[in-house]
């Protein structure tokens, strides 16, 4: 019934029924209507990788979100509020002069390769400048020997913009689909490889800004986290990393896994929940 | 064979024993629809009710599932209103469990209203002076908030978040969630008060009528807070039956912890009420109509045991085992106490249908008794297959419980 129709009336039952009903209905209908014009100009602006990834941080357990300086030492039990992108965090800096150098004796060796000639992302992708100032980004060893001989891989098109922890690139492993995240924000010039050993020559468009990425100790201490984390994943109900644990990753860890615990494994470490 | 439709990391049933599960729900919602065809065909005449006896379980089962689904808006108003951030855990679930009981009170009252087509005949002509109207308008509009909150966790399924519209409209109606929260808050007190002050109303029936606290009777204000102390009690409880079901720990002890201390310090509260609403009626409301009070209990089964199993054994025992600390820590405590307070609010819902209308109200008045039509089982139980239906497809491809993952890591170290 609307206020013109013949029997609404003027009085207050009418009033007060029909104000509030029209009032909860112009709400709903004008929040509905807010958030697809916000999804519509989200979508002109291209922020979907960007949301996409705010939703996938926000599902990360926190062992998987230790900020950098927690692995550090700078900041114990510190956990990464700012999707891994530390040119935003307000601390980052503070906790930057904190940092003492390591004493020596860090360990060199991981059970996978981690050359410290470049930069890592905390995705699993490495970063290495080149001296005409583009970068080349690809897969680093531990993530390779967690997808093994991939049966798909899509990589972005040369002209692709890549966007810092947006998708550069999608996996298929064993049947189960997973994204690569991008550690740089620039240009796709040109794809090589084969498989997981792809690589990506990207232009930045500039200096490139790669303060969020880790290398050197940083890297190394990351790389520990990461096995440790691994070895909780894959390690026998009740018993988790033990002692005894050690030796090289396998070339194929999904050889190794039944379908549901790789695909969440894959998913865990990969950073896509 | 749905693996990819599953959230990564959640273990569920093979595909072959989850629809082997669905089997029996589905073949009793289906018997159910039968029934439901029958008495929209037919006609009412297929139930067990009539002029004198004109609500029966549909109404008590619709009452109940309303009370029941409270949680949805009162964990709802504490997460997004109240900024009870521990909530997340089961807010999911909480909005799957509204959503099925309020579309399933909606589907019994379609059915026991009738004429289905005609639907829109309460919007377009209402009586502006029935309580029943606005219990309409806001079940109805709670209704379509319920669904607008359930879209966003259907839109996160794993297959349906790769397509950026859908990403992206999930992600600005998260964002808009807190003025739905505050909208179902408003309706879902208003629609509970209603049903409550329909029977407060009822002058002719001395058992139900109540006086008035400002325009509203006490009975208004009791079924708000009856609910909203329950809710809270039932997402506990379903949340643990889940739990078992799936055989997987879902939320952290503290999740549970802070449904039962505000499920029992709300109990606390409405059960203080409850007792002085009844000494008024016993002392002061019975006797101006006319009735020794004493009389309503005259009439086997409803002897006084109902009254002090509603008040004491349903009400203030839940409510104190809620609400201190010691026994609500103990989970061999805790879920008897919350599964007590749901079952607290179902006895009140039908005391105050049923019991109100077998109750003579003349001198020459029998008591009426009533007992549902198969047609009237049929149509409640296919709520509760339906509502186990929806509910297992959301558990299954939705991620309702996102302390799941860790827990589930967590009890694999």
């Amino acid at each position: 019934m609307f206020p013109w129709s013949p029997e609404f009336a003027w009085d207050a039952y009418h009033v007060v029924f029909f104000g509030a009903l029209y009032s909860v209905l112009a709400t709903v209908a004008g929040s509905l209507a807010l958030a697809a014009w916000r999804a519509r100009r989200d979508a002109r602006d291209g922020r979907a990788p960007a949301i996409a990834w705010h939703g996938a941080f926000e599902e990360l357990p926190v062992s998987a979100r230790a900020c950098r300086h927690q692995l550090t030492g700078e900041a114990p039990g510190r956990a990464c509020e700012n999707g891994f992108d530390c040119r935003h965090c307000p601390e980052h800096e503070r906790l930057e002069g904190l940092r003492r150098a390591q004493a020596a004796g860090q360990p060199e060796h991981f059970g996978f390769d981690l050359p410290l000639d470049r930069l890592y992302h905390r995705g699993h992708t490495w970063v290495r400048p080149e001296p005409d100032g583009a970068v080349t980004v690809g897969l680093d060893d531990f993530a390779r020997r967690l997808v093994g001989t991939p049966e798909g891989v899509e990589l972005p098109e040369p002209g692709t913009r890549l966007e810092t922890n947006g998708p550069a690139g999608h996996l298929t492993a064993r049947g189960n689909e997973v994204r690569v995240l991008s550690p740089v924000d620039g240009t796709v010039v040109e794809t090589r490889g084969d498989g997981a050993a792809f690589t990506l020559r990207v232009d930045p468009g500039g200096v490139a800004d790669l303060r969020h990425l880790l290398s050197g100790d940083e890297a190394r201490a990351w790389a520990l986290r990461e096995l440790e984390r691994l070895q909780r994943a894959l390690g026998p109900a009740e018993v988790g990393a033990a002692l005894a644990d050690g030796g090289e990753l396998v070339a194929d860890v999904g050889s190794a896994l039944p379908r549901d615990r790789y695909d969440a494994l894959l998913g865990d470490m990969l950073l896509e929940p | 064979m749905d693996e990819r439709l599953v959230p990564r990391g959640l273990v569920r049933a093979p595909l072959s024993r989850f629809l082997l599960w669905l089997v029996p729900w589905a073949a009793l919602l289906g018997v159910g629809l039968y029934a439901a065809y029958l008495c929209l065909a037919v006609g009412l005449n297929q139930t067990n009710m009539d002029n004198r006896f004109a609500f029966g379980l549909w109404i008590y089962l619709d009452l109940t599932v309303i009370a029941l689904g409270a949680g949805a808006f009162f964990t709802g108003f504490l997460l997004y209103v109240m900024k009870k951030r521990e909530l997340a855990a089961v807010i999911n679930s909480a909005v799957v469990i509204g959503f099925i009981c309020y579309s399933g009170a909606v589907a019994i009252l379609a059915i026991d209203v009738g004429q289905p087509l005609r639907f829109w005949f309460t919007f377009w002509h209402p009586n502006v002076h029935s309580m029943l109207t606005e219990v309409t308008f806001c079940l109805t509009c709670y209704l379509t908030i319920l669904a607008i909150e359930y879209l966003p966790l259907v839109l996160k399924n794993r297959q349906l978040k790769k397509r950026p519209s859908m990403l992206l409209f999930e992600f600005e109606l998260h964002k808009v969630m807190a003025v739905f929260a505050l909208v179902g808050t408003v309706l879902s007190f208003f629609h509970q008060g209603s049903l409550g002050g329909l029977y407060g109303v009822l002058q002719g029936r001395p058992f139900a009528f109540r006086e008035s606290l400002a325009a509203w009777p006490s009975t208004f204000f009791l079924f708000i807070l009856s609910a909203a102390a329950v809710g809270p009690s039932f997402v506990l409880a379903t949340t643990w039956v889940v739990s078992k079901v799936s055989g997987r720990p879902l939320v952290k002890p503290e999740v549970f912890d802070l449904l039962a201390r505000v499920s029992g310090s709300l109990l606390v509260v409405y059960v203080l009420a409850k007792t002085v609403d009844t000494l008024v009626w016993i002392n002061h409301t019975s006797f101006q109509l006319g009735v020794h009070p004493a009389r309503f209990y005259d009439f086997a089964p409803f002897g006084t045991w109902a009254l002090f199993a509603e008040i004491v054994l349903l009400g203030l025992v839940p409510a104190l085992l809620l609400v201190l600390p010691r026994t609500r820590r103990d989970p061999r405590i805790l879920v008897p106490a919350a599964f007590l307070a749901c079952a607290g609010v179902a006895t009140n819902r039908f005391v105050m249908t049923v019991q109100t209308l077998a109750l003579p109200t003349l001198a020459f008045d029998p008591f009426l008794s009533y007992t549902p039509s198969w047609q009237e089982v049929a149509s409640f139980l296919a709520v509760l297959a339906y509502g186990v239906i929806l509910y297992s497809l959301s558990f299954r491809y939705l991620n309702l419980f996102p302390q799941e993952r860790e827990l589930a890591a967590a009890s694999e170290v």
